[in-house]
């Protein structure tokens, strides 16, 4: 599922990156890698996204939002 | 012995380098709870025991690859030899974001000192660190708690630096995989032999694994047998397993409750409530700047006209001679004193503002206005510098450097000058008062409105014309909401207000002396008939081309052309030339509607006007910081051609289209 498209207020983990070599660098910077967990808090119509990550909460836009394919965590997780 | 240590602060944006740096200084430098308030270093001095020390601010970075034009500043002071040791800044309570860049500057080489500062906030969520294990794992460099907000901390800070300063961190803090460290020691052996005077090799070695441009133009080095791809990011995820690590060792968390961040979250960034939310806090800054600073300015109104009394007493009771007189009191006191008495609604603006930027809520606007600027071909970040603007344009043409593209930032640019700053204030203030009555108020934020539409609409047709498809999307960080600090506050508005009596006694006090001059004098001399002076010449020639935009009177022509100095030269301007003492005052307002009534000048000339000042060329200091920043002479030439005529159009086409209504 693409982060752009998650239920809100759950968990992820980041499964899979595509983006511009560019965002890609700067994503990777700020630690959201595969295997990264994600909290999803909101999101806004245009597919802007809020996640939290490693203590931090970021806001990203639709397309970067829509590179970022995430898994749902299990219960236990 | 070195005379002076030279101090850099680095650190993520938002982790506090500037109140740091201010502590230290005594400099009242800006300081707001948003990521990307410092867009320039800036230098200052300290002592301790007897060492000087220059330290050395910076814009703050996520990683020391670079990507907009502030984060090159910092990389570039970081990387050469204008530091003798980093501070690095870390936010204690977003350890384990603020460590990578800490993982990036200890591989340098250069002596680190790590100040963990914002210990406060860990405290109060509940969070402990470990302060003893922490260092441990990040190479034994000195780690000191302080709290830049609260002024704890800052002698041990300065004392670890003292000592440490010369001290290279020793050995490699993060051992990387065996296939990533081979690849290192095999590239670091070829750099020697190629560069034997390099100094550094593990650096650069990683620098040339993870593939970074300025590294390999600056040193190529032949890897393509060793490594057939981009380790960047085996290296990234290397570094980040390892802070994960220290994270588990280091960091205690004794209960986990939803922070009040969250709960404001989902009303401040709600799908559907978050544009009209933030226009209405928007709509809550003005009202508040219209009606809290019009009830104080009364008082300030009652304390020039007693100053225009006791001036003329003192004048007369000197023998001062009739022409001291008139530029004394028609000239520099109506001219200055007339814009001083806006200096309530000028000190609520920006104690609004402030406390706007100093919440958290500012980066949440860029997160709010994305969709809007999305349509438009901007991201939502661009729309940070456009909200600095409705304070003063020349700070929020500077932001724009936040903006990773040089498109992006010449299209802001374009547009910040259309947020109605500070300066422009008094004339809506003042007019729509005049002319308006009760519904004065509606018609002022008709124009912050107006001045808004218009940009985005300007930025519509710029995206079509200029066809750029490649927007850069948002990625801003939202910091926690705090309650803003009373210092940071403090130091925000009395800038400010200083920035405001400086201008008041300098560019418009000489545009006052100015304009007092070309309507007493024409070639003749002294003259006591104002239509012949200099400034009715120069009015005259240029009054017939704004009759369609019922502006064509040769003083509104004078007041526009004087406004280029200052917006608020403008009613400055206005005092003097049609003799109003104390023009804000009742009897001031009164005085101007005769003045302009008689030559039939009404609200929707008065609307005209405003609707004029709003658009056309801004003051010449927003115009050197625009040429400055865009390094282009022709580029901001352009720009204010482009202004000065859709200020034109816009007030045609108001007054044209009003007249036809019969308004």
């Amino acid at each position: 599922m693409k982060l752009n498209e998650t239920p809100i207020e759950k968990d992820f983990r980041v499964a899979n990156v595509r983006e511009s070599e560019k965002i890609l660098r700067r994503l990777e910077a700020l630690g959201i890698l595969e295997g990264t967990r994600v909290r999803v808090l909101n999101r806004k119509r245009n597919g802007a996204t809020i996640i939290k990550v490693r203590g931090s909460r970021w806001a990203l836009g639709n397309d970067i939002a829509q590179g970022i394919e995430v898994e749902e965590l299990t219960d236990e997780e | 012995m070195k005379s002076e240590i030279r101090v850099g602060f680095a650190g993520n944006p938002n982790c506090g380098k500037t109140t740091l740096f201010n502590a230290y200084t005594g400099a009242n430098l800006k300081v707001a709870n948003w990521p990307g308030v410092t867009v320039e270093k800036k230098e200052g001095e300290t002592e301790y025991k007897g060492r000087k020390m220059r330290l050395i601010d910076l814009p703050g970075i996520y990683s020391l690859t670079s990507y907009s034009m502030e984060e090159k500043v910092s990389r570039k002071v970081i990387l050469g030899d204008e530091v003798d040791i980093i501070v690095d800044v870390v936010d204690a309570s977003a350890l384990e974001r603020n460590l990578y860049l800490t993982l990036q500057l200890l591989e340098l080489g250069k002596p680190v000192v790590v100040a963990l500062n914002m210990m406060d906030i860990v405290e109060e969520r509940g969070m402990e660190i470990d302060l003893h294990r922490l260092p441990e794992l990040l190479g034994n460099i000195p780690v000191v708690p302080v709290s830049a907000r609260k002024r704890t901390g800052l002698d041990v800070l300065l004392h670890a630096v003292e000592h440490h300063y010369e001290e290279q961190t020793a050995d490699p803090v993060v051992e990387y995989s065996r296939e990533i460290e081979e690849k290192i020691q095999e590239i670091s052996n070829r750099i020697q032999k190629q560069y034997p005077e390099s100094k550094n090799l593990r650096w650069h070695s990683i620098k040339i694994l993870e593939n970074d441009e300025q590294i390999i133009e600056e040193q190529p080095v032949d890897i393509s047998d060793i490594a057939d791809k981009n380790y960047e990011k085996q290296i990234i995820n290397e570094k980040y397993n390892y802070i994960e690590e220290i994270i588990e060792e280091c960091v205690f968390y004794k209960g986990n409750r939803q922070s009040m961040t969250e709960k404001a979250d989902r009303i401040l960034t709600h799908p559907v409530a978050g544009v009209p939310v933030f226009l209405c806090i928007m709509a809550l800054v003005f009202f508040l700047t219209f009606t809290v600073g019009d009830a104080v300015k009364g008082v300030f109104e009652l304390g020039l006209d007693w100053a225009f009394e006791a001036a003329r007493t003192a004048l007369t009771a000197l023998g001062a001679s009739g022409w001291v007189c008139s530029l004394v009191v028609d000239g520099i006191m109506s001219g200055v004193g007339g814009i001083l008495t806006f200096l309530p609604n000028i000190f609520i603006l920006f104690l609004a503002l402030a406390f706007l930027e100093d919440s958290g809520y500012m980066a949440r606007v860029a997160y709010v206005m994305d969709g809007i600027m999305g349509k438009v071909g901007l991201s939502g970040k661009a729309f940070l510098p456009m909200v600095l603007g409705f304070g003063c344009t020349v700070p929020a043409v500077m932001a724009t450097r936040t903006l990773e593209n040089e498109e992006d930032r010449k299209k802001t640019i374009l547009l910040t000058p259309f947020m109605s700053c500070s300066a422009r204030l008094p004339i809506y203030v003042l007019f729509a008062d005049v002319f308006f009555g009760k519904y004065a108020m509606v018609a002022a934020f008709s124009l912050y409105a107006l001045g808004m539409i218009v940009a985005i609409l300007l930025a519509l047709i710029i995206g079509k014309v200029w066809k750029t498809d490649k927007k850069i999307p948002l990625l801003i960080e939202l910091p926690d909401y705090k309650v803003p600090n009373p210092r940071t506050i403090r130091i925000y508005v009395w800038e400010k207000v200083k920035d405001y009596l400086t201008k008041a006694g300098t560019t418009i006090f000489v545009a006052s002396i100015v304009i007092w001059f070309i309507l007493n004098y024409n070639f003749q001399g002294m003259t006591s008939d104002v239509t012949t002076s200099f400034g009715a010449m120069i009015g005259k020639v240029l009054a017939p081309v704004l009759i369609p935009a019922g502006l064509g009177t040769w003083q509104i022509v004078v007041a526009l052309i004087s406004g280029l100095s200052a917006k608020e030269v403008v009613i400055s301007s206005f005092s003097v030339l049609y003799g109003v003492n104390n023009i804000s005052s009742p009897e001031g307002m009164t005085t101007l509607s005769q003045a302009l009534g008689a030559i039939g000048f009404g609200p929707l000339n008065a609307y005209a006007l405003m609707v004029f000042c709003l658009l056309y060329t801004p003051c010449v200091a927003t115009l050197a910081t625009v040429r400055k920043e865009t390094h282009s002479t022709s580029w901001t030439l352009k720009m204010v051609v482009f202004q000065l005529l859709l200020a034109y159009a816009a007030a045609v086409l108001v007054f044209q289209v009003g007249s036809l209504l019969g308004l």
